[in-house]
């Protein structure tokens, strides 16, 4: 378990770093490691040199722009973790953040990096796609801006450049009403990998009734899905056990469930379905509460 | 505890000795050992399941920087005697390295040499090395059938062991029984996977003609064993037991890896470490523990009390043989559980297939047999229609039958089954728990309770090497112990083995330190290495407080008979009229007294004030023989296996989630008899952690292999091992009943908890999907299955409706 030999360069500036990764075959972006540096000790990952972003000024941080908040790409998941502006204005995020790995994985592990790296049972993603957020990627040829349902092609794969590094990830915030929010995973034990994970954000009027919806699911699929006909469907309803039962079942019955091992592909899309169900309903139930 | 304590430190509140150096990082692990020019290892792996090695090349790999050499299998072969088999199957033969064929995948093919484990690393991925496949087998009951692709062709077959034990009259308490009832369970193949993997240093000293082993061992004669392959006297090989180790509970043996690393070090006359990185562990470590299908029938009356049973364990040991059969050997010492059962029949199969090798895993196949009986028990019952804790009292051994025989030919030194069982039910409310119960089922979960009754048999011989090898007459099974009192009068105690964490420093200590009437913190604990150490047998079988401890005792006594015989020289009085107290002398009709430092005095210093006789100095050794099951076994298989009876009862609530299927235990309660408890802490941290490895082996952990024999498990992502977030809040529940056959009373601890735990685990998420008209007769119960099950059920259920 020790790696095989690569090279290692810690370039102050983004162009360097874009640079870098044009001129060289197998280069990989390191930001927090911790996915990669198991990988490559596994000697499942060889990359021939590693671009470590950690001292690029400007690439670490969260801002409001108003209509979305942005993360620097080297954002640790931990200080997302602990933003009050996380958890006032982005409640999905910061309700799905305490899945990500464990504390000691999430004091390093970075906002932007989960996202590159695309495990489809990882939660950042999963809210990415739920929220309908988007990522801004440069490289020595240009920059750019994909919005998350073009975002992931497959499992651990984006539709990045090649020689592309992830700078910005925005996560869209909704204004007015309450909101509410719900998160399930299924794993085998706290933290691990989800076999199954939904999450769900919902806004309500001042009947309870449901203005806006939106709802994702993860794990179970090769990338993580927003499940577009049940969030639109969904909306206008009151979200009771029934709406939320008819307006998930089509939107379940098409997904494309991956399967290994662990769990069988039956397994996944039906809890997929309770899974979602219940992130929707306790989104709703969130939602009232503020209301009171 | 029942028995009024006369003990001053054994059983009282004090911190384990150890803890301190281990909590701050200062234990000394083989990897902290770093010697000058020390080589690396790094092992080419087969890439195949079952394949006739056709070439190896290494041409690529010795021209790779850093490299010093590579070995593969026949170099080896001419140069090492075989690996020890525990049955008599010589021709099952094992090397450290393949011969010619692979039977397993990952097997090890080849070891690279090279001045750092990455470059070694680099290096073995150029070994190139062409297969020709052969059929493999992997299915258990596949390999039992005669015709199945033997995994070894010169034995004939792949069954190892098929020996069928009759004891007591089955056949007439079949018929007179008013009922009985066959049933199937299945142990996936799981183990303990300790945080340290395997690792080992040799360095070989030609001027002295010493091989020095460093290694993470937990191991009987392991220093014979290695001395034996290399073909060097047993007095050329050092194993040093102060290497601290990082975990084992049964699976630290290493030989394999120590014999290629001797060898290596005597032939590059450098230091040589090997060191598993955790796929090594996990895919060829050797290091699986039991994997095992049990089919039992069971003849019982119509009031639930069990009469006769017969079961049928049939093991699949992997691709060679080691010791890991004598684990269908072992539980014959409780194979009744703590039953009053009359008669048993028990055959004990053990089969070869393409599969990694096993190794000793905690409890040494009890946890298995346990988790057969008790199911076997939550059926009986619910065919009766008896409640599942009314079952076990009517059939338990009563307190006042002990010494018990049972059919098998153990006598079970002690036990108070039904007021343990008492005390649990009372601590948990049992009423409220129903309640409780029905309440969750109420609210939309399943929900079950789960109890198991379960016997640690411990103080460890190995009768069941004689039983199940009729060349091997082993009946000794010693433990060791020296006490020093130096000029100074300081105590100085040395051991003889290695720990991997069972706490010998504090359990010598205190034992000792009980006797001698002096402070346990006072004394030094050293411990050897196998050139100056006593005879011993490591710490396995739950055994270190019977044996070590017995070993301590007697020592102690013996230091002490001999001070007192000084005593009463110097007092002028005879030896019975010396009174001993708090390490001082005095004579009781007069008013004469020595200090625990004049007698030192007299003893080093003052030969002339010496009884006749006595050697100069202080100091009292002792080789403790195992209390009981010191006979070879009776012809038709009877034999007193280890010497002691520990009794656990777990008592769980559990829920299961109605779509994840994720169980949740809500309440775990364990009732828990060791006997006298030397150390209370060191208890309770074998018993806790004992739970928690029992959750892994019912719940999350097992080594799966799919039908081409790829073990699929092979890092922490998927061999899932239960964390802090799975493991609730165990409350145990204390009894002390004596064992009469030890020098305090005391019963081993070492596998506490695991004995019992998958067992009740499994009651309760059986006794929670009950309603469902479903069962699950197989560990682990992921998950997945477990709500893929329910899912069937529901929607079958709807069917017929």
């Amino acid at each position: 378990m020790k790696a095989a030999a690569f090279d290692y360069i810690r370039p102050e500036s983004l162009s360097e770093a874009a640079g870098l990764l044009a001129s060289h075959e197998d280069a990989r972006v390191i930001a927090g490691g911790q996915t990669l540096v198991p990988m490559m000790a596994m000697r499942l990952a060889r990359p021939s040199l590693l671009v470590d972003i950690a001292h690029i000024e400007g690439l670490s941080g969260i801002a409001d722009f108003g209509a979305y908040i942005g993360f620097g790409a080297m954002t640790r998941q931990a200080q997302a973790e602990k933003s009050t502006l996380v958890a006032t204005r982005l409640p999905l995020l910061a309700a799905a953040l305490p899945w990500v790995g464990h504390t000691p994985t999430r004091n390093r592990g970075t906002i932007g990096g989960s996202v590159a790296n695309a495990d489809p049972a990882a939660e950042i993603p999963l809210v990415l796609v739920t929220l309908e957020g988007s990522i801004c990627w440069m490289s020595a040829d240009g920059q750019g801006e994909i919005v998350a349902a073009d975002l992931f092609s497959g499992p651990m794969s984006t539709e990045m450049p090649a020689a592309a590094i992830l700078t910005e990830v925005r996560f869209p915030v909704w204004e007015g009403p309450p909101i509410g929010v719900g998160f399930h995973e299924a794993s085998a034990r706290r933290s691990d990998f989800a076999y199954v994970s939904a999450a769900a954000q919902v806004q309500v009027d001042q009947a309870g009734r449901c203005i806006r919806c939106t709802i994702g699911i993860g794990g179970a699929l090769a990338f993580p899905k927003r499940l577009a006909g049940a969030s639109k469907a969904l909306t206008g309803s009151q979200l009771t056990a029934q709406d939320i039962a008819a307006g998930l079942s089509e939107d379940i019955a098409a997904l494309e469930i991956m399967t290994d091992g662990h769990a069988s592909s039956a397994y996944r899309r039906r809890v997929a379905g309770a899974l979602a169900a219940r992130a929707l309903a306790n989104a709703r139930d969130h939602a009232r509460g503020a209301l009171r | 505890m029942n028995a009024p304590s006369n003990f001053t430190f054994v059983s009282s509140d004090r911190r384990v000795r150890e803890d301190r150096r281990f909590v701050a990082g200062q234990g000394k692990f083989v990897a902290d050992i770093t010697e000058t020019g020390m080589l690396h290892v790094a092992i080419v792996h087969g890439s195949q399941t079952a394949a006739r090695i056709v070439s190896i090349d290494a041409t690529r790999a010795l021209e790779m920087p850093g490299v010093v050499g590579v070995v593969e299998g026949e170099e080896l072969r001419a140069a090492v005697e075989p690996l020890m088999n525990g049955l008599d199957t010589p021709r099952v033969q094992r090397y450290p390295l393949a011969i010619k064929h692979v039977r397993y995948h990952g097997e090890w093919v080849a070891a690279v040499v090279a001045q750092t484990r990455a470059q070694a690393e680099d290096a073995a991925e150029c070994v190139d090395v062409v297969y020709e496949t052969l059929p493999n087998v992997i299915d258990t009951e596949e390999a039992y059938k005669p015709g199945s692709p033997p995994v070894h062709p010169a034995h004939g077959s792949n069954v190892l062991l098929d020996r069928t034990f009759n004891w007591g009259d089955i056949d007439s308490d079949f018929a007179a029984s008013d009922h009985s009832l066959s049933l199937r369970v299945t142990w996936g193949r799981s183990s303990t996977v300790p945080i340290e993997t395997f690792g080992v240093v040799a360095m070989w000293d030609p001027w002295s003609e010493t091989l020095d082993v460093r290694a993470s061992i937990q191991m009987p004669k392991y220093a014979d064993q290695i001395a034996r392959a290399l073909r060097l006297p047993g007095n050329a090989v050092r194993v040093h037991y102060d290497v601290d180790v990082g975990g084992s509970y049964g699976v630290k043996r290493g030989i394999k890896h120590t014999v290629l690393v001797g060898y290596l070090a005597m032939k590059l006359k450098q230091p040589v470490r090997l060191i598993e990185d955790r796929l090594e562990n996990m895919e060829s470590g050797d290091a699986h523990g039991p994997d095992r299908i049990f089919d039992i029938e069971v003849a019982f009356n119509k009031d639930g009390i069990v009469n006769s049973m017969k079961m049928r364990a049939m093991d699949n040991a992997g691709a060679y043989a080691g010791r890991a059969p004598f684990q269908l050997g072992k539980p014959i010492g409780a194979i009744v559980g703590p039953y009053r059962i009359n008669s048993v029949r028990y055959q004990a199969v053990s089969v070869t297939s393409n599969k990694a090798v096993q190794e000793a895993v905690r409890g040494f196949g009890q946890s298995p047999t346990n988790y057969a009986i008790e199911t076997m028990m939550d059926r009986v019952a619910e065919f009766v229609g008896l409640d599942r804790v009314e079952i076990r009292r009517r059939n338990f051994i009563r307190h006042d039958e002990f010494p018990y025989l049972i059919p098998s030919g153990t006598r079970y030194d002690s036990g108070d089954y039904h007021v343990v069982v008492d005390k649990v039910m009372k601590h948990v409310d049992w009423d409220g728990l129903i309640a409780e119960r029905d309440r969750l089922r109420a609210s939309g979960l399943y929900a079950g309770i789960g109890i198991s009754a379960c016997l640690e048999p411990s103080g460890g011989n190995s009768s069941f090497e004689p039983l199940l090898n009729s060349t091997n007459t082993t009946t000794t099974w010693m433990e060791s112990c020296r006490i020093n009192v130096d000029a100074l009068g300081h105590v100085t105690v040395t051991i003889h083995t290695t720990s991997s964490g069972q706490g010998h420093e504090t359990l010598a200590s205190t034992v000792i330190g009980e006797i001698l009437e002096i402070d346990p913190d006072s004394i030094r604990i050293v411990r050897t290495d196998s050139l100056t150490s006593l005879p011993g047998n490591s710490p396995v079988g739950s055994r270190m407080a019977v044996m070590l401890g017995g070993s301590c005792f007697h020592a102690a006594n013996k230091l002490k008979t001999k001070m007192i015989a000084i005593a009463a020289k110097n007092l002028g009085c005879a030896v019975e009229a010396v009174e001993y107290a708090g390490g001082a002398f005095h004579a009781r009709d007069s008013n004469k007294k020595l200090s625990w430092l004049d007698l030192v005095t007299i003893a080093h210093r003052n030969y002339h004030l010496l009884p006749e006789g006595f050697e100069p100095g202080l100091e009292a050794t002792n080789v403790y023989q195992v209390p009981t099951g010191n006979e070879l076994p009776t012809a038709d298989g009877r034999v007193q296996m280890y010497p002691c009876h520990s009794f656990e009862f777990h008592c769980i609530l559990a829920t299961i989630d109605p779509d994840t299927g994720k169980v949740d235990l809500r309440r775990y309660v364990i009732g828990h008899d060791c006997g006298t408890v030397i150390n209370p802490h060191i208890v309770k941290g074998m018993t806790l952690g004992g739970i928690a490895h029992g959750i892994g082996a019912a719940l999350l952990e097992e080594f799966v292999y799919d039908s081409e024999g790829q073990m699929l498990a092979q890092s922490f992502m998927d061999y899932l091992m239960p964390s802090s977030h799975e493991v609730p809040e165990v409350e145990i529940v204390h009894h002390c009943t004596p064992s009469p056959f030890t020098v305090m009373g005391q019963k081993g601890s070492g596998e506490s908890g695991y004995l019992g735990a998958p067992a009740a685990i499994s009651g309760a998420v059986n006794d929670a999907v009950r309603a469902l008209g479903i069962r699950f007769n197989r560990l682990p119960m992921r998950m997945t299955a477990i709500s893929d099950a329910i899912a069937e059920a529901k929607s079958n259920n709807a069917q017929s409706r």
